[in-house]
C-alpha cells in the first residue's frame, strides 16, 4: 500500500486540489446563504478555510510522512539489530552474497547468450535451410530453393573462405577468415554499414567481384582506423579487391559457424552453380511477413521432395531452423541448467538464512511481546521484521553484484570457445534488474515466514517461553527441521549434478585421441597470394620448409596437413571401390578427407596398425597410395585385408579413374567430436598431387604444420616461423597452437560444466553444513538446562551426545532421501551433458551420500561435544 | 491572538482521530466541510480548527484503512469528496473509545485522588 502510494503521488495531489477547490466552495455558497456578497462570500471562505497552503502541505506530509517515518524508523531499527549480532549478519551476508551473485553471474551469460535477440533486424524472422539443419547445400541446390520456394522475403548464401592478406608496406602477411556472400545476404540480415556500403547487384557476378566488405575489427586493426579506407585496393590471395565498406564494431555474421569472419567478399558461383553434391553453401533466409515457420517448413519440404526426385539423393533431410536455434541450440540446456543450479544455490542460501533468523526470532520473542503489548500491529510488527531482512538481503546484494561483477568477468575468462556470443556478455540494465528482482524475492522467501512467526507468536506464550528459557515452541521446531532437510535435499541434487559431471569429464580426459598430442605444435601456414601458390611449387615448397624445420635444435620430427583433427575443418569425400558395383545414388563409400606431407604420422605419433606411412617417395611419379583408418577398413573392406585395395575419387582427363592403393591401415584418431566415435578416414599424400589440398581453381591455399619438439613445443613457434618466412615474408602464419591445447579445446565445454556445477556444489555443501551446525548449536544452547538436568539425573555423555545428534542426523538423512528422489528425477535432465555415466550413477550416489554424511557429522560434532561438556550445577544455575 | 488560541483545546494527536470516526459512524457518509461544520457545532465552537487541518486525519485513516472517500454531489448539487467508516473502522473505534475511556478514566482517577 505504501510503496504505491509513493508512485500515486500525482493523482493524490490532483484529487486533492479538487477536495480543496469543493471544500472551499461549499463554505462560500455557505456564506452566501447567510448574506455575503459572491466575493466578499468567497474572502471569508478563505479565512474560515485557514491558509490553502498550509492544508495542502499538512496533506502531502500525511499521505507520506507515515511510511517514509516507519521505514525510517524501521531501517534504523534494522541496522542495529543486525549490528548487534555481527556474527549472524556476517554469515547471512555471506550466504545471501555468494547466492545472489552466483545468480547474477549465470544469468548475465544467459542474458547475453540466450535472451537477447542477435543482432539483426527481426532476427526473429531469420531462419537457415540446411541439410538435417546444420550441414551445407550444394550451389544448384540453393539456386531452386531461392527460385521456387514461397515462403521467403530473401534468400542468401555464404561459403567460407580464407584470405591471405598482404601489403606492399612490409606489415607481415595474416590469414584471415572470410566468407563469401550473395549479394542479398548482407541486406537480407537488415545490417547497415558503419560507412561506405553494401555490395549492389551485378557485383556477385564473375569478373565484377573484387569488392570487399571490413570487419570493424580488421578496419582497426590492420588499417588503423582509415577513414580514406573506401575505394583502396587490398591484396587478398594476390588479388586486388576495392574497400567498399566498414561494419559497425556490433556486426558479426556468421553467427554460428565461421564466427572469426573478419572480411566478406560477393560469392560469384563460377561453374558450381550447376553442382548438387559439393556441400558447401550455408543459406540463410527471412520469412516473408505473416508466414510461420511451420508453413515455411511444409513449403521447403515440398519442393525438396520435388527436387530429390528430378535430382535423386541431393535434396533429402532438408531442414529449415530459426536462426537462433542454430546459434544457441547446443548451449541452452547447460546454460539453462546450470542457472537451474544457481537457483539451488540460493535457495539453499536463503533456507539457512531463513533458519537463522528464526532462531533470532525466539530469541527475540520477549522483545517482540513488549512491543505488541505496548500496541505495535501485526502489520507493523510483520514490516519491521521484513525491513530489517531487506536490509539484509539488500547488503547481500550489493556484494553479491560485486561477486557478479566479478564473477562474469571469470565465466568469459574460462568459457569455451563453443559459447555463442561470449563477447556481449556485461552486467546490463536487465541483469540488475533480475538482481533487485532475486534480491527482493530472497528478503521475502527467507524473511517472511519467520516475520509471520514473529508477529503471529502468541503475548502470553511467548513471555512464557521465553521465560522457561526451555526448548522451541513445537511448531518451530518443525519448520525449522523443514528448512534444513530442504537444505540437504538440494544440496544432495547439486551434488549429483556435480559428480556426474566430474565423472564425465574423466571419462572424456582418459580417452585415447588415438595419438600423441604432448610436444607438438601446430600452425597454420597460408600460401594464397604468393610466388609459393603456384600449383607446380606448391609442394616442392612444403617439402623444403619441413626439411629446414627438422634441422632446428629442438626439434624431432615435423609433417603437416590440411586439416589438423579436432581443430580444423572436416572435409568429406565419397570414393569407388575397384572390384565393386556402382553404388546407388547417394549410397557411395565416403570417408573424411586427409591430405598429408611426409612425417605427419610419425609427428604425431599416429600408430600405423598395418602396412606403411606416407613418405618422400610417394610423389607425382609414383602411383598412387592412401592410408585408411581402423574404422574405414572395418566398414569397407569388413572381411578382408584392405591393404594392396584399391579405390578411386575421380576421373582423370581422359575419363579414366585415378587409382589410389592402399598402402597403411592408420589407427583411428578423433576428428571434430571429441567424444564421438571416428568416422572412416582416408589419408592421401600431398607430394603426389597438388591439387589435393585444394581445388585448382580456389585461392584456398594453405597448410597446417605440426613439429614435434624435445619439450616446450610452444617454445618452438617464434624459430618455425623465422624458418617460414625466410622463404617468404608474405606467407601468412596463423593459428599458431599446441596440439595439447586443442585436446583442451575440445572438451572445453565439459570442463567448463564442471567446473561451475563444482563450484556450485561446494558452496551448497558448505552452506548445509552451516545450515546444521547453526541448527544443533541453537538447540544445544537452548537445551543446555535440560542437558544438565538429565546429566544430573544419570544420562551418560554418550546418552547425551544421541539425544543432541539423532535430530539433526534424522534431518539430514530425510533431507538426503528427497534429494535422491529429485536427484533421479532431475539428472535425466543432463542426460545430454554427460559423457560415459548414466545419470543415476551408483558411484556417484553412493559417492554424494557419504560426502554429505560427513558433512553432517562433522557440522554436528562441534556443538554436541559441547553438550557432553556441560556441567549439570552451571548448566542450572544457567539462566 | 494567543490568548484567543489557548481558550480553544488543542486537538491531542490520534483523538481527532477518533471524533473524526465517531461523527462518521453517527452521521454517515460526510465531506470534510460538513465533518468541520459538525465539529464546531458539537464542541459548541470550544474545539476550534483551522477547516484545512482535518485533511491529515481524513488521509491518515483513509491509509489506514477505516475510512473510505468517494466522489458525491452535495444537496445543492455540488461535487464533493464524501467519506464513510469501514468495518475495519467500525472496530478501531470500539477499540479506540474503550481505550480513550480507560485512559480518561485513569487521568480523572489520579487527579481526583490527588484532590
Amino acid at each position: 500500500m505504501r510503496l504505491v502510494n509513493l508512485f500515486r503521488s500525482r493523482r493524490a495531489e490532483r484529487e486533492m486540489t479538487r477536495e480543496i477547490d469543493s471544500h472551499l466552495a461549499l463554505l462560500q455558497q455557505e456564506f452566501e446563504r447567510q448574506g455575503f456578497s459572491p466575493d466578499a462570500a468567497a474572502q471569508a471562505a478563505r479565512r474560515e478555510y485557514g491558509s490553502v497552503e498550509q492544508a495542502k502541505e499538512l496533506h502531502r506530509e500525511a499521505r507520506s510522512v507515515m511510511w517514509i517515518d516507519h521505514l525510517v524508523k524501521d531501517l534504523r531499527y534494522g541496522v542495529r539489530n543486525l549490528l548487534r549480532t555481527p556474527g549472524f549478519t556476517f554469515i547471512a551476508v555471506i550466504a545471501l552474497a555468494l547466492g545472489i551473485g552466483a545468480n547474477g553471474a549465470i544469468f548475465s551469460v544467459v542474458n547475453a547468450v540466450l535472451l537477447r535477440p542477435l543482432a539483426y533486424k527481426d532476427a526473429d524472422r531469420l531462419v537457415t535451410v540446411l541439410h538435417r539443419g546444420a550441414g551445407p547445400v550444394a550451389t544448384a541446390n540453393y539456386i531452386d530453393w531461392r527460385n521456387q520456394s514461397h515462403s521467403f522475403e530473401a534468400m542468401g548464401a555464404a561459403d567460407y573462405w580464407t584470405a591471405n592478406l598482404t601489403s606492399s608496406s612490409g606489415n607481415p602477411a595474416e590469414h584471415l577468415y572470410a566468407l563469401k556472400v550473395t549479394q542479398n545476404l548482407l541486406p537480407l540480415l537488415g545490417v547497415q554499414p558503419l560507412f561506405g556500403r553494401l555490395f549492389v547487384p551485378g557485383e556477385d557476378q564473375q569478373g565484377a567481384d573484387h569488392e570487399v566488405i571490413l570487419s570493424y575489427r580488421l578496419w582497426q586493426r590492420r588499417f588503423n582506423r582509415d577513414s580514406n579506407i573506401l575505394g583502396t585496393p587490398i591484396t587478398l590471395n594476390g588479388e586486388a579487391y576495392t574497400v567498399v565498406g566498414v561494419m559497425p564494431p556490433s556486426f558479426q555474421f556468421a553467427p554460428f559457424w565461421a564466427t572469426h569472419a573478419e572480411l566478406w567478399v560477393p560469392d560469384a558461383f563460377g561453374l558450381s552453380i550447376h553442382n548438387r553434391d559439393d556441400n558447401h553453401l550455408r543459406v540463410f533466409a527471412r520469412l516473408k511477413s505473416g508466414i510461420t515457420l511451420t508453413q515455411a517448413r511444409a513449403d521447403v519440404a515440398a519442393l525438396t521432395a520435388r527436387l530429390d526426385k528430378e535430382y535423386p539423393a541431393t535434396n533429402r533431410g532438408v531442414v529449415v531452423t530459426p536462426l537462433k536455434e542454430n546459434v544457441v541450440g547446443k548451449i541452452e540446456t547447460p546454460l539453462l541448467l546450470l542457472l537451474g543450479a544457481v537457483g539451488f544455490v540460493l535457495l539453499i542460501a536463503c533456507a539457512n538464512v531463513a533458519h537463522m533468523l528464526l532462531a533470532r526470532t525466539s530469541d527475540r520473542q520477549k522483545e517482540i511481546a513488549v512491543r505488541t503489548a505496548l500496541g505495535a500491529g501485526r502489520t507493523r510488527v510483520v514490516t519491521q521484521f521484513l525491513t530489517e531482512n531487506l536490509v539484509l538481503a539488500m547488503t547481500g546484494a550489493f556484494l553479491g553484484l560485486l561477486i557478479a561483477f566479478g564473477g562474469t568477468k571469470a565465466l568469459i575468462v574460462l568459457s569455451p570457445a563453443y559459447i555463442p556470443r561470449v563477447e556481449t556478455i556485461a552486467i546490463d540494465f536487465r541483469v540488475l534488474l533480475f538482481l533487485l528482482f532475486i534480491a527482493v524475492l530472497t528478503a521475502l522467501s527467507f524473511g517472511l515466514i519467520p516475520a509471520l512467526h514473529a508477529a503471529a507468536g502468541n503475548l502470553s506464550d511467548a513471555l512464557k517461553e521465553g521465560g522457561r528459557g526451555d526448548s522451541e515452541g513445537l511448531h518451530r521446531t518443525r519448520l525449522r527441521s523443514f528448512l534444513v532437510a530442504s537444505e540437504f535435499a538440494l544440496a544432495f541434487v547439486l551434488l549429483i549434478g556435480t559428480g556426474l559431471m566430474i565423472r564425465s569429464f574423466f571419462a572424456l580426459e582418459s580417452i585415447d585421441p588415438g595419438f600423441n598430442a604432448h610436444n607438438v605444435i601446430s600452425m597454420i601456414v597460408s600460401v594464397a597470394g604468393t610466388k609459393e601458390a603456384d600449383l607446380s611449387h606448391r609442394t616442392i615448397f612444403y617439402g623444403q620448409l619441413l626439411q629446414k624445420i627438422r634441422s632446428l635444435p629442438g626439434v624431432d620430427s615435423a609433417g603437416a596437413i590440411n586439416h589438423l583433427p579436432l581443430a580444423g575443418d572436416l572435409w568429406g569425400q565419397s570414393f569407388r571401390i575397384e572390384g565393386r558395383p556402382a553404388p546407388r545414388p547417394g549410397e557411395s563409400p565416403a570417408a573424411i578427407y586427409r591430405i598429408v606431407m611426409p612425417g605427419y604420422f610419425e609427428t604425431m605419433r599416429l600408430p600405423l596398425r598395418r602396412g606403411r606411412a606416407i613418405t618422400d617417395r610417394d610423389d607425382a611419379r609414383e602411383p598412387g597410395v592412401v592410408i585408411v583408418n581402423e574404422r574405414a577398413a572395418r566398414e569397407y573392406w569388413p572381411r578382408e585385408d584392405p591393404i594392396g585395395k584399391r579405390i578411386t575419387l575421380d576421373n582423370d582427363k581422359n575419363g579414366q579413374p585415378v587409382w589410389l592403393t592402399v598402402v597403411g591401415v592408420a589407427a583411428n584418431a578423433k576428428q571434430s567430436d571429441w567424444a564421438a566415435v571416428p568416422d572412416p578416414e582416408i589419408y592421401l599424400a600431398a607430394l603426389q598431387n597438388a591439387a589435393f589440398l585444394g581445388d585448382v581453381g580456389s585461392h584456398i591455399a594453405y597448410i597446417t604444420l605440426v613439429v614435434r619438439g624435445d619439450e616446450n613445443p610452444a617454445g618452438l613457434a617464434s624459430a618455425v616461423k623465422q624458418v617460414v618466412w625466410s622463404f617468404d615474408r608474405n606467407l601468412a602464419i596463423s593459428d599458431v597452437v599446441t596440439m595439447d591445447r586443442v585436446i583442451a579445446d575440445a572438451n572445453s565445454q565439459t570442463r567448463f560444466e564442471m567446473l561451475l556445477l563444482g563450484a556450485f556444489g561446494t558452496v551448497a555443501l558448505v552452506l548445509a553444513a552451516i545450515g546444521i551446525y547453526g541448527v544443533m548449536n541453537y538447540s544445544v544452547s537452548r537445551r543446555t538446562r535440560e542437558i544438565g538436568i538429565r546429566i544430573s539425573l544419570g544420562a551418560s555423555r554418550f546418552d547425551v551426545l544421541r539425544i543432541v545428534t539423532q535430530h539433526a542426523m534424522l534431518q539430514a538423512v530425510v533431507g538426503a532421501a528427497i534429494g535422491l528422489t529429485g536427484a533421479v528425477m532431475l539428472s535425466k535432465l543432463m542426460t545430454r551433458m554427460l559423457f560415459g555415466v548414466q545419470p543415476t550413477d551408483p558411484y556417484t550416489f553412493a559417492g554424494v551420500a557419504v560426502v554429505l554424511g560427513f558433512a553432517a557429522i562433522v557440522a554436528t560434532y562441534i556443538p554436541a561435544r559441547r553438550a557432553t561438556r556441560i556441567e549439570p550445577m552451571t548448566a542450572l544455575r544457567n539462566e | 491572538m494567543p490568548s484567543e488560541e489557548a481558550d480553544r483545546i488543542a486537538v491531542l494527536q490520534g483523538t481527532l482521530d477518533l471524533i473524526v470516526l465517531r461523527t462518521l459512524q453517527t452521521m454517515g457518509p460526510q465531506h470534510a466541510y460538513a465533518i468541520a461544520t459538525r465539529l464546531q457545532q458539537v464542541s459548541e465552537d470550544l474545539l476550534h480548527l483551522n477547516q484545512g487541518t482535518l485533511y491529515p486525519a481524513l488521509v491518515r485513516l483513509e491509509q489506514q484503512g477505516r475510512i473510505k472517500g468517494a466522489w458525491g454531489k452535495t444537496d445543492s448539487n455540488r461535487e464533493a469528496k464524501f467519506y464513510s467508516i469501514t468495518k475495519t473502522g467500525e472496530k478501531a473505534l470500539a477499540q479506540e473509545t474503550l481505550r480513550w475511556r480507560r485512559m480518561a478514566g485513569l487521568v480523572d482517577k489520579l487527579l481526583s485522588e490527588g484532590a
